[in-house]
């Protein structure tokens, strides 16, 4: 199914325009034709918000994209359209491969079952089966390193062991494309190098990255070309360097003057 | 298949650190069926035979009818991590949830059973109807929680309307109170085939208490399941979309 010859992503003019609905609206008391009126007349009367605007790009197997951009560029957004999570309202958008992002890791997590089934629970979620999951445990037990305590419930378990857990957990999965907002960091210093190490293995293991964050270091380690955002709309795409520097030059400095 | 474990889950978890477990949904029912089927031996209006194996079976089959209807409100409200991580679809998420009220309709079914057992009401062939009733109640359930969890999603008013108008639902249909069996159906009773409760609870009761569901009941449950099922498409095509922007 996944051409490996083929563009990890293709976008071709691709627009993302979301309804706006203000907190007032969601009440229905207030004015109940509202509902039949929202049926009738949606798509003329609503003003739209866009929250990505025209964006083209197309992102080669082995390319590994870092997206630059200020707080609500829409770095998180496109994150979410290419998980397939926001459905593009207009344009083309092609994913060839699995996408699957680490957005919010202790998700799903159950305080009231015990580790291993939440183990269970979140792998369940992600759509792997029984079997697999059963092969993947003697692996998320060795990282996490909770031995016994595999069998207690969440509730009982400290800050730090949970989130090891959870970064366990999550990274079970083995996406075509990893999908990254933010990078995974877990406290304690022996720990974070284990948390870099798995999350290394995991980007060798994927075909393509994409990545948001703010921290520039993180950025040059790991990402290979550049995408950079402003208000919705994509302002640069290149190698990493050349990304950097646009973005530097040509909006922050904007900003600025 | 994996939403089945996903109820199955969701279905433990909710009892966990509980004495009792699961068994506790078999409590409340039981000590309703009880005190009510004894409020009415003693005010002699019914025969205990007849109405306490109709209470029971209306009062589990509406608890999961009510069930549905007022948790499709906020269903996907409830599942907003995972919507908004992309774990789980809107329709997963509903599997899930139609999954887990079954698992709890047939974990209240022994109370049936035992209450059969003690008004030795037997099962003939008429009874296998209620297994098209129960199926055909499920796959409601199916587009109620979706039609109405997109509904719910947009309008946070629908869960509180849910609410309140249920429990007038419940008092609407016979299930602690008979039609024309001198248990006073009163206006309700003439206004009964207006009801769609009223039919959704009979093609699943009737059977089991020997006798088929008339005719029009079968023709309202497929004629709302195929207008839900329409409903859901519609909905579906156009605003499934942009549940994850109203969550």
């Amino acid at each position: 199914m996944t051409d490996v010859s083929k563009p990890l992503i293709e976008a071709k003019n691709f627009s993302l325009r979301v309804p706006v609905i203000t907190a007032k609206e969601s009440g229905l008391m207030r004015n109940p034709l509202q509902l039949v009126g929202d049926f009738y007349f949606s798509r003329k009367v609503r003003p739209k918000a866009n929250l990505l605007e025209d964006v083209s790009f197309m992102q080669q197997p082995g390319e590994r994209l870092g997206l630059i951009g200020a707080n609500g560029a829409g770095k998180s957004t496109l994150l979410r359209v290419l998980a397939g999570i926001y459905a593009p309202s207009s344009g083309k958008l092609e994913v060839n491969g699995s996408a699957k992002g680490l957005f919010d890791i202790s998700l799903g997590m159950h305080p009231d079952a015990t580790g291993l089934e939440n183990i269970y629970l979140r792998g369940l979620q992600m759509g792997l089966g029984l079997k697999a999951i059963r092969s993947l445990i003697p692996d998320v037990m060795a990282f996490s390193e909770l031995g016994e305590h595999i069998g207690k419930q969440l509730a009982t378990y400290s800050t730090g062991m949970r989130l090891r857990l959870a970064i366990a957990v999550s990274t079970m999965i083995n996406p075509d494309i990893l999908l990254l907002d933010e990078w995974i960091g877990a406290g304690d210093e022996r720990f974070n190098a284990k948390v870099k190490e798995r999350m290394m293995g995991l980007v060798d293991g994927s075909r393509g990255l994409v990545l948001a964050t703010h921290n520039v270091g993180l950025m040059k380690t790991f990402c290979t070309h550049g995408m950079v955002l402003d208000r919705g709309r994509l302002a640069f795409y290149g190698t990493l360097s050349d990304a950097q520097k646009f973005y530097s030059s040509e909006i922050l400095n904007k900003k600025t003057n | 298949m994996s939403f089945i474990y996903l109820s199955y889950f969701s279905f433990v978890l909710r009892y966990r650190r509980t004495s009792l477990g699961p068994l506790w949904i078999l409590v409340g029912p039981s000590l309703f069926i009880f005190f009510i089927g004894l409020l009415f031996a003693e005010i002699g209006t019914a025969q205990p035979e007849v109405f306490i194996p109709h209470l029971a079976v209306g009062l589990i089959t509406w608890t999961m009818i009510g069930g549905v209807i007022v948790a499709s409100a906020t269903v996907f409200k409830r599942s907003r991590p995972q919507i908004l991580q992309g774990t789980l679809s809107l329709e997963r998420i509903v599997a899930v949830e139609v999954t887990t009220t079954l698992l709890s309709f047939m974990h209240q079914l022994p109370i049936v059973l035992i209450i059969f057992l003690i008004y030795g009401i037997g099962l003939n062939w008429i009874a296998l109807e209620s297994f098209l009733g129960l199926g055909l109640l499920v796959a409601n359930g199916v587009w109620v929680s979706y039609v109405f969890g997109i509904l719910g999603t947009r309008y946070r008013d629908l869960v509180e309307i849910f609410n309140a108008l249920m429990r007038l639902a419940f008092l609407a249909t016979p299930i602690i109170w008979m039609p024309g069996e001198g248990m006073r159906g009163g206006v309700m009773a003439a206004a009964l085939i207006y009801n769609p409760f009223y039919h959704f609870v009979e093609v699943i009761r009737a059977p089991l208490l020997g006798q088929s569901p008339a005719l029009l009941s079968w023709e309202v449950v497929f004629g709302f399941t195929a207008a839900g099922f329409l409903a859901a498409w519609f909905l579906k095509k156009r605003y499934a979309r942009l549940v994850p922007f109203w969550l």
